[in-house]
This record gives structure tokens, C-alpha cells and sequence, in this order.
């Protein structure tokens, strides 16, 4: 199998970047996305040039390092999966691939197709959290939790922070990302009694890290690994809400 | 944001009641043209000496201005989050044209609103342009406005058109509007997006069939 | 030299109790002024430094993943085990201690052993604190499953991500601290070396992954917590920025390496399937509760799996072991599966797979049944391979997965360098042989959070009187010195080879000599091997780009030069082990039906090897048992 990577290189933060294109050849279909972009690294070395820098970890789908612009979608062209979750056999024989990194003011680029994601770590300090120290914590089975609390705190926690969702949207809201961990810890018994604090200090840092507002196009549910759902979102706003009036 | 958000939110709520209100009163143009001209010219009437209905004007205005001034700020808040558009971004995979489209869609509806209010709103309450006659009941003939205004093929034509704008944004939006304010309700929310395609679609035929009628009585 | 574990005295229930009443503390004052470095921030990293921020110290935690969240705790799916008796199954702190002891196959410490599982059951209390949204039943309580070689429920578990969503905890108590200017974060920041002054670990020098800048930090005492490295065969189940860099920088730096060539190979992870493949990717161990194990009874049989019929299949795994059949433990399911392979009885594309076939389960309890069992397991082989399980069969194959072995440690965590710890999988402690499925999460938490808290002001007391070492010292000169000379040299080689290619051939000679099955000859020629690649290398390699930049290629160069001598190492230890011990299987050493044969009058100790300009030198820990009596594994 033969493609044509079409790559954004840049070589550092300050640098203006371009894109290049790259004919590979001897791919084969069970190669993962990442494994191609390996190989064609092997050949550039092989020519005594610089590797395209891209970033990866697990390589199962759980981590949430690797992500990329693939033709045009976060994470490639199916739903719902990450970078490394991608295979060549969802593309064709001659095909033109487009590898972009992820586009956001609050993502600045590092290098070729590296983005600094530390915006989404920022957000979590500022409440994504349970303030109990080590040591304090009472008998595991003394606070009940229903079942059905704890599935959909599973469902919000899901997330594995890789971007996604700033990326796909035209807004590069992080509004999924924040609220999956707000939702999170809020629905707990263990996470109520700090819920409004915590709401409205992630949502605030949010907006001062730059990223935009949330207006509801839905692409981030399509693009995310974990399939977190939009209404996530919705419900931020509710519990932010509240806890604006419990403030009052 | 937060507060802004809400209040486009609120404000874009409060514009789609009002929507339905003056849909219902153009329904009376589709009656015969004698019964028409006299119920819609007293219901004109009516609106025009009610003093609630002058505060809910006022309301209506602010609304207009406030769901304009703030979707135009978070526009372009929101662009420059994203200062670097990609070479290729295949969004019709991943969401509804509609719903990436809001500002240019209300871009379209604040163009038809403007021309809107000039035919309209300009003539009656500011006096501007060809005066307008009283009917036989002494009212102003707002229906003599409204009918001459449809034999323009033009007018009809324009009428409609823009009819289509807004039923995209009203899709995208009613339902967002619920969720901006923070109704996560899932199953609430699947009737809810029913409801917002049915809403939306009964303003858009509606609103923009009625001056093809007029036009074609 | 003599190992001294400084294992407390007293009965095996009071060690832990009477070793505290006896450490020294430290005033809250005075933990402001010590320092400490953690190195990763995996469960055992961010838990010991959050930990330790909490009880006043300062702490700088490093790791080279863009964020602290990427660890690769993040990966383990089925769960982590506690002795809490929640079934009322007959579960206990002492039954939960002898089975990770005898899983282990009485290779580890009984002392260190019994304090993991004590301190079992307040972890799972301070991770449900901590909002780890743990599986529960309609009535609120927790629920548990059960786990290969055990008799009782004791595995809590969040769906099939159990590892991340404790490590999002730690991650999120880390941050905690960071926020309270506990805590200094350095993401992307990978060690190079360590620098020891006067005898005793005082800081490290680390490469800036952005820049490429080298940076020193001082600290009172620093604390390695860096994982697995398996990725020394290449082909693992771990991330592939996992490395053994830190752990053999501060071997050479004088601590002791125990067991290394102790590594878990897991039995149901999916096939190699083409050259340029970099990652073997686990399948729950679960699927084989339904599941059945085989291969065709006809050599190079090319037929698809569907036409082979019943009676040409060998169902191997329930043929040898009739009682345990498909459950037989991960190293023996692991074996069995190579024996099959390496007969010329291997499936798919590369030979190198084994079907494991859900007809019978299908056609018993029906396909809705199985969906909602392994349902996402199915969706996720049909998402890497493209094909539907449901229809055909799965190819799997064994997989490199968890080191048992790593730095010496003793009961305190400390290894050999004074005021250097390694915590969690990257040090040698409780798992012993073979490791207990559910228990690596287990013993990564503890380390973090409960012992290294407790044990680190035992040495900090006396740092406290000793002046603050500074990166102004020649020493730390010295080593940046030496971490600069080496980059320089692999850019400068400029040979015609790729580091990956190196990689391969490594991780071929690894898994060919150093994995499932051993034999003297194979290590002997394993190691001749080893050299040669190494001698390679440093001529033959080519690493693109420059020091001063992001540069990819040089980091993989970095680990790749020491896992080279990592492999020499592992596959010293053994061929120096005659006997068979959990995962650890000498040909020689077997049974008369081809079962592991321990050797405990001979090999009753933890080898403990030294690092001597180039050789390794063995040091013998003599294992005790007091309160137990070794027995032979059996699960036939």
C-alpha cells in the first residue's frame, strides 16, 4: 500500500510552519496510523533528515497523548476513536492523507504535530479534585453510593484528556473536557462539599486559558475516544448555575 | 461568558415566543380579503394602544439588541480561540451545517429584520416614507401595507428565501438555548430536539408561505 | 557486601506497627526545609509525591508524558485487590498475604509481602474518598470479581478502566498540591542520571524534551518511581515511552538490581502481525473465563479457523491441565502457548498466535449474553484487527508485560544508595517470581502512598543535620558532564541504521532467549548476541536532529542504549538462576511432565547484582520463611 502524507512541519514554537508532502510506500493494511508515520520516520532518518515529531504513549487508546488532524477529523476518520486506534485499512490504496496538529489559541504548537496541552492540566488544579489527605478517609462502604451514581460518574470520568474536543470544535471550547471532571466529582457524595467551588473555579480557569465558548455543534461527542456525551455540557451549566445562586 | 451565553440564551427564548405570537396574526392574512383586512388592521390596532403590549415591545427590542451585541462579542471571542484554521476539516461529518453556521444564519435573519422593520415598522410607527390610510373602521390599514407590499414579486421572493435562515438558526438554537441555560435531562433532551425541528419548521413554512399566498390570491 | 533489609522485629502482624513506632519523625518546621525529588508520576509517583507535599515537604515530581495523567498506570484494565472480606468468602489479611507469596512463588518477602496486603483495605477506602468512581451494587455497596489464582472475590474494579481512573485520582491529588505550591510539576523532563555525593543520592540531571536543555536538581532525597521496563523486548503491552533509563543510570551509579530477568508474560494479548508493529495490545485475561484455548492438530494447517473441524483441534491448555484448563495461571497459560508456537502449530498471518474461540460459549448461553460480558473487548479486537470475534475465533498470543524484577529495596523502600527509594513496579519487592493478577496497582498505591510517606523521614531526620546539597557541587558538574558526552557521541555517530532497527533486533533476541522458557545455551548465546548488537550500535547508528531541539529520535537512542545493557543483565540473571520459579522457567529445571522445578535448599534468595564497569557482580538476599512453608504450585 502506497500513500501520500501531506504534513504540517514546524520546528519550533516560534517558527512558521508549512506543510510537506511525503510518498510512502510498503504499507501494509493492519499498520496502525502511527506505525506508518514510524516507518516514514525510518526513511527520513535513512536520508539523514529530521523525524516529524508526533507524540504517542500506550498506543491502546487510554492514555490520550497521541492525537493528530487526520483528513480532516480529530483522531482520523472514524468516530469515536483515538490516533493509535487507527489503521491504515481505513484508508485506500494512493490516497492523499492530511496530518495537522490540533489547532487552538490555548494549544500553541511545539513542534511539527506536538501541541501543548498543559491549558487542560491547569484546569484540573483548579478544583478537579477531592481535598482529602492521605490518611483520612472513613471506611469505604460507610458513604453508599447507588449504583446508578456511580455508573454515570464513570461515564463523565471516562475521559482521557487528549484534546479532542478542543480540537473538533470551531470554537475550541473546552467546555467537554471540564465539565466530563466536574460532572465527575459532583455527582459523588464525596465530591458535594466542595461541588460549587469546584464548578466555578474550573469553569472560570477555563475561560482564562482561552479557550472559546461552548455552542453546541456536537462535534466533540463524535470526536471523542470515550463517546462523553454533549449533555455533559448542559449540565456543567446547570450546576454552575446553582452554584452561582448558592453564592448569591 | 457564562452570563452572556445565558442571556443569548434567554433572549433568543424569549424571540421565539414571539415568534409564534406574530405567526398566529398572520394567519388572519390568509383569510378572505374583506375579513382580513378589518380583524388583522383591529388586531394591529389593539397591539398599538395596549400599554403591556408596549413594554413587551420594549422588551422585544432589548432582546434583538442584547441577542445581537452578545452573539457578535462570543463570535469573536470564539475565533480568536482558534486563530489557526485547519487545511482541511470535514465538520459535515461530525455536525449539522446549522450549527456551525449561527452567526452567519443570523447574519441573514438581522439583514431580513432590517428590511423588514423598513416595510413595516418604519412606515406605521415612524411616520417614514407613503403615509398609510385608516380603514373604513378607522383603523390604520396596516393589511393594505402588508397586501400591497406582496404583489412585489420581489418582496415575495425575498420574504420567503429568508425564511430558510431561520429555521436553521431556530433548529440549532431552540435546543441549544436549553441546553446553554443547564437542561440535561437526556431523555428531555431527545423530545426536545423533536420539538425544536417541529417549532422550527412550522416558523419557517409558515412565515415564508405566507407572503407566496397573499401573493398568489 | 551484606543485603540488610532491616525487616522490624516482632510477629509478622506487628512489623509494620512496630517499625513505625520506632522511625524517627520530623517536625513540621522542619519537613518545609527537605526537599525531595520523585521521579514519574505513575500511581506510585504521584501518590508519594502528593503524599509527601501533604506532610510538608517540598517535592519537585518529573516525568517525560506531556502530562502527569499519561503514566502508564493508566493502561491496567481489570483491577486492584484488597483484603476487605466484602463477599464474607473466608477473604483475610493472611490468606491475601499467602496467596501473593505463593503466586509469587515464595521468591519474595514475607514481611513486605504481609504489609501489602494489610495495608490493602484502607487503600480502597482512601480511593473511594478520593472519588474513584468504583463498580457498585444496586444498594450502594462495592462490588468485587474474582481474578486468576485465587479462590475469593477481592478485585474492586471501575469497568474495564480501573488503572485510570486511579490514576486520575493520583493525578488529580498531585495537582492538589501543585495548587497549594506543594508541589513543583516538570512535565516533559525525563532523568538522564543521578548525581550521588559523598555515598548519598543528592539529585539528578534531566534532559528538557522541549528545549533539549540539561537541568540539575538538588534534593535531600530522591525517589525513583518510573515502572516497567519490558520494553527491553521491544514488543510489550507497556507505552512505548516506557524506558528503564532512570533505574539503570542509578544501578550504575552503585544500586543493586534484584531479579531482573524476572518478567511476566501475559498469556491473551493480540499477535505481532507485521514487522513494523510497535505495541502488542492486552485483551482482558477475563475472556478466558468463557473462552476456549487451541491450536490445529495439524502442523501449518492454512485452513480458516471455521473449517477445521472439532476433532482437529487440540484444545491444549485443558489437555495438560484438566482442573484449571483455561485458567491455568498467566505463566503457564504463557508457556503452553509458546511450546504450541514453537512446534509449528502457530496460527495467523506471522505463525505466531493461538485461537481463543467463543463457539461454545456462543452456542450455550447465547450470543446476547457474551455481548453484554466481553461486549467492549469484542468491539475493541474488531477495532485493531477488523475482524468480528463473534464469527471467528481471536488470535492471541503471549506478550511481554510486567517487570516483577527491579532496583534491591529494602523493607523501608531504600535501595543501596542511602537517600535513594524506588517505588512501585520499578523496584524489586512484593511480587516475588510471578505476580497476582490485580495486584500491580495494588503495590504501586502502597508504595506511594502508605510506606514511602512513612519510611522517607526514617532518613530525612539525619538529612535534616547535614547541609542542603546544591547543583552547584562539582559532582553534579561531573554528571552533566557525562549525560552531555553520551548525547553528543550517539548524534555523532552518524552510522547508517535506525534506532528502531537496533530495537528489533534486540527485542528478537530478548523474546526468543529471555521470556517464557530459558536455557543455558540460549542465554549464553543470548548474551554474545546482546554485545554484538550493543558493539553495533554504537557504530552503526544514525539519530537525526540535534541536542538543542525537540528530538524524538534522541530520546529512543538514550533508552535503546540502556536497555542494551539492560538485556545483558536480564539475561545474566538468568542463566545464573538453575531452577524454575514462576515466570522464570529453565528447561533444565523440570519436572518429568514438564512442569517448573524450584530448587529452595540452592535458590532460596533474591540475586541482588552490582554494577561494576561493565560486570555484574551477585549479592545474595537469603529469604526466610518464618510463618510459611514454601510448597510446590500446582494447577493441574
Amino acid at each position: 500500500m502506497k500513500v501520500t502524507f501531506k504534513i504540517w512541519r514546524q520546528e519550533n514554537a516560534k517558527s512558521n510552519g508549512g506543510f510537506q508532502s511525503y510518498e510512502v510506500d510498503g504499507l501494509t493494511d493492519d499498520m496502525s496510523f502511527l506505525e506508518a508515520l514510524d516507518h516514514l520516520n525510518e526513511i527520513l532518518v535513512g536520508q539523514n533528515q529530521k523525524t516529524i515529531a508526533y507524540e504517542y504513549d500506550c498506543r491502546e487508546g487510554i492514555c490520550g497523548q497521541c492525537g493528530v488532524f487526520i483528513n480532516g477529523r480529530a483522531h482520523g476518520p472514524l468516530d469515536n476513536i483515538t490516533t493509535c486506534q487507527l489503521h491504515m485499512r481505513s484508508f485506500t490504496d494512493g490516497q492523499t492523507i492530511v496530518v495537522e496538529p490540533w489547532r487552538a489559541k490555548a494549544f500553541p504548537v511545539i513542534k511539527d504535530l506536538v501541541v501543548d496541552r498543559s491549558a487542560l492540566d491547569n484546569i484540573m488544579e483548579q478544583g478537579g479534585y477531592i481535598s482529602a489527605k492521605t490518611g483520612t478517609a472513613p471506611e469505604a462502604n460507610a458513604i453508599l453510593v447507588g449504583k446508578d451514581v456511580a455508573d454515570k460518574a464513570m461515564d463523565a470520568a471516562a475521559c482521557i484528556g487528549c484534546g479532542a474536543c478542543v480540537a473538533s470544535c470551531k470554537n475550541a471550547s473546552a467546555a467537554l473536557f471540564t465539565a466530563a471532571k466536574i460532572n465527575h466529582m459532583n455527582s459523588l457524595p464525596q465530591g458535594k462539599q466542595e461541588a460549587h467551588r469546584r464548578v466555578l473555579e474550573m469553569s472560570r480557569q477555563m475561560e482564562l486559558e482561552g479557550f472559546g465558548s461552548c455552542t453546541f455543534t456536537g462535534a466533540c461527542e463524535v470526536e471523542c475516544p470515550e463517546g462523553i456525551s454533549i449533555t455533559n455540557i448542559a449540565e456543567m451549566n446547570a450546576r454552575r448555575a446553582m452554584a452561582k445562586w448558592h453564592n448569591l | 461568558m457564562f452570563l452572556r451565553k445565558s442571556i443569548i440564551a434567554l433572549t433568543g427564548l424569549f424571540l421565539c415566543i414571539f415568534l409564534i405570537v406574530h405567526l398566529s396574526a398572520n394567519i388572519i392574512l390568509l383569510l378572505p380579503q374583506e375579513t382580513a383586512r378589518g380583524l388583522y388592521n383591529a388586531y394591529a390596532t389593539t397591539l398599538r394602544e395596549s400599554f403591556l403590549i408596549k413594554i413587551v415591545a420594549y422588551v422585544l427590542y432589548l432582546s434583538i439588541i442584547l441577542h445581537v451585541i452578545y452573539a457578535i462579542q462570543i463570535t469573536f471571542k470564539n475565533r480568536r480561540a482558534k486563530p489557526k484554521k485547519y487545511l482541511e476539516n470535514k465538520l459535515r461529518q461530525n455536525s449539522s451545517w446549522a450549527s456551525q453556521n449561527m452567526g452567519l444564519l443570523g447574519v441573514a435573519i438581522l439583514l431580513f429584520l432590517v428590511v423588514h422593520l423598513a416595510n413595516f415598522w418604519a412606515r406605521i410607527k415612524l411616520g417614514l416614507g407613503e403615509g398609510v390610510r385608516l380603514d373604513d373602521n378607522g383603523h390604520v390599514d396596516v393589511y393594505e401595507v402588508t397586501y400591497s407590499l406582496f404583489q412585489n414579486s420581489y418582496y415575495v421572493f425575498f420574504y420567503t428565501v429568508l425564511m430558510v435562515p431561520l429555521g436553521l438558526h431556530l433548529h440549532h438554537g431552540f435546543k441549544s438555548a436549553f441546553m446553554t441555560l443547564g437542561f440535561y435531562h437526556k431523555k428531555g433532551l431527545n423530545i426536545l430536539a423533536k420539538i425544536s425541528l417541529a417549532y422550527a419548521g412550522m416558523m419557517s413554512i409558515g412565515f415564508g408561505i405566507i407572503p407566496l399566498m397573499v401573493y398568489l390570491k | 557486601m551484606v543485603l540488610y533489609a532491616k525487616i522490624p522485629n516482632g510477629p509478622l502482624e506487628n512489623k509494620w506497627r512496630n517499625y513505625q513506632i520506632t522511625s524517627q519523625l520530623i517536625n513540621p518546621a522542619n519537613k518545609k526545609k527537605l526537599n525531595v525529588i520523585v521521579v514519574g508520576s505513575g500511581l506510585a509517583g504521584a501518590g508519594a509525591a502528593a503524599t509527601l507535599a501533604e506532610l510538608g515537604y517540598d517535592v519537585k515530581c518529573f516525568c517525560y508524558q506531556d502530562s502527569a495523567r499519561r503514566a502508564h498506570s493508566v493502561a491496567a484494565q481489570g483491577g486492584i485487590n484488597a483484603a476487605k472480606n466484602y463477599q464474607h468468602d473466608g477473604d483475610s489479611v493472611w490468606r491475601m498475604f499467602y496467596d501473593t507469596l505463593k503466586g509469587g512463588d515464595f521468591r519474595s518477602r514475607e514481611a513486605n509481602v504481609y504489609r501489602l496486603a494489610e495495608l490493602s483495605a484502607p487503600l480502597i477506602d482512601h480511593y473511594v474518598q478520593q472519588g474513584v468512581p468504583f463498580a457498585r451494587e444496586y444498594g450502594g455497596v462495592l462490588v468485587n470479581r474474582s481474578f486468576g489464582g485465587v479462590h475469593v472475590q477481592r478485585t474492586f474494579y471501575a469497568r474495564g478502566q480501573t488503572g485510570q481512573q486511579l490514576l486520575l485520582a493520583a493525578y488529580s491529588q498531585l495537582y492538589k498540591m501543585k495548587r497549594a505550591k506543594k508541589v513543583q510539576m516538570f512535565p516533559r523532563h525525563e532523568m538522564l542520571d543521578l548525581v550521588v555525593i559523598e555515598g548519598k543520592a543528592k539529585g539528578i540531571v534531566v534532559r528538557d524534551l522541549t528545549t533539549g536543555e540539561l537541568k540539575r536538581f538538588a534534593a535531600d532525597a530522591v525517589v525513583l518511581a518510573t515502572g516497567g521496563y519490558s520494553r527491553v523486548f521491544r514488543l510489550s503491552t507497556l507505552a512505548i515511552g516506557c524506558n528503564g533509563s532512570a533505574i539503570w543510570k542509578a544501578h550504575k551509579r552503585g544500586a543493586f538490581f534484584a531479579a531482573p530477568s524476572f518478567t511476566q508474560i501475559h498469556p491473551t494479548a493480540l499477535p505481532q502481525t507485521s514487522e513494523a508493529q510497535s505495541k502488542l495490545t492486552l485483551m482482558s485475561e477475563s475472556l478466558r473465563n468463557d473462552g476456549r484455548i487451541w491450536v490445529p492438530k495439524k502442523k501449518d494447517d492454512d485452513r480458516n479457523a471455521n473449517a477445521i473441524p472439532e476433532e482437529e483441534r487440540d484444545y491444549y491448555l485443558e489437555r495438560r491441565y484438566p482442573s484449571f484448563g483455561n485458567l491455568a495461571p498467566r505463566d503457564i497459560a504463557s508457556r503452553a502457548a509458546k511450546e504450541r508456537i514453537d512446534a509449528g502449530y502457530g496460527v495467523g498471518r506471522l505463525k505466531n498466535a493461538v485461537y481463543l474461540d467463543f463457539k461454545h460459549a456462543i452456542e450455550r448461553f447465547g450470543i446476547e449474553i457474551i455481548k453484554d460480558r466481553y461486549g467492549n473487548l469484542f468491539k475493541m479486537y474488531k477495532k485493531i484487527t477488523g475482524v468480528d470475534a463473534y464469527e471467528e475465533p481471536m488470535q492471541i498470543s503471549p506478550a511481554a508485560h510486567f517487570s516483577m524484577g527491579g532496583l534491591w529495596v529494602d523493607y523501608e523502600l531504600m535501595t543501596t544508595i542511602p537517600g535513594l527509594y524506588a517505588i512501585g513496579e520499578c523496584n524489586f519487592s512484593d511480587h516475588g517470581a510471578n505476580r497476582l493478577g490485580a495486584n500491580s496497582l495494588l503495590q504501586a498505591s502502597i508504595d506511594g502512598y502508605f510506606v514511602l510517606p512513612n519510611t522517607i523521614n526514617n532518613y530525612l531526620a539525619n538529612a535534616l543535620k547535614e547541609d542542603h546539597p546544591t547543583t552547584e557541587h562539582p559532582e553534579f558538574e561531573k554528571v552533566e558532564k557525562e549525560v552531555a558526552a553520551q548525547i553528543n557521541k550517539l548524534l555523532f555517530i552518524k552510522g547508517d541504521k535506525t534506532v528502531d532497527h537496533f530495537h528489533r533486533e534486540l527485542g528478537k533476541v530478548m523474546w526468543q532467549e529471555c521470556t517464557m522458557s530459558r536455557n543455558k545455551e540460549g542465554l549464553e548465546k543470548a548474551i554474545s548476541q546482546i554485545q554484538k548488537i550493543k558493539d553495533a550500535f554504537w557504530k552503526e547508528v544514525n539519530v537525526t536532529g540535534g541536542h538543542h531541539e525537540m528530538n524524538t529520535e534522541l530520546e529512543k537512542a538514550l533508552r535503546l542504549a540502556d536497555f542494551i545493557e539492560l538485556g545483558l543483565l536480564m539475561c545474566t540473571d538468568a542463566l545464573e538462576r538453575e531452577e524454575s520459579c514462576g515466570a522464570h522457567f529453565r528447561e533444565e529445571h523440570q519436572t518429568s511432565d514438564g512442569e517448573a522445578l524450584r530448587h529452595d535448599e540452592k535458590y532460596s534468595y533474591v540475586s541482588a547484582w552490582e554494577y561494576h564497569n561493565g560486570n555484574f557482580k551477585l549479592h545474595k538476599e537469603t529469604l526466610e520463611f518464618a510463618n510459611v512453608q514454601p510448597t510446590v504450585r500446582s494447577y493441574k
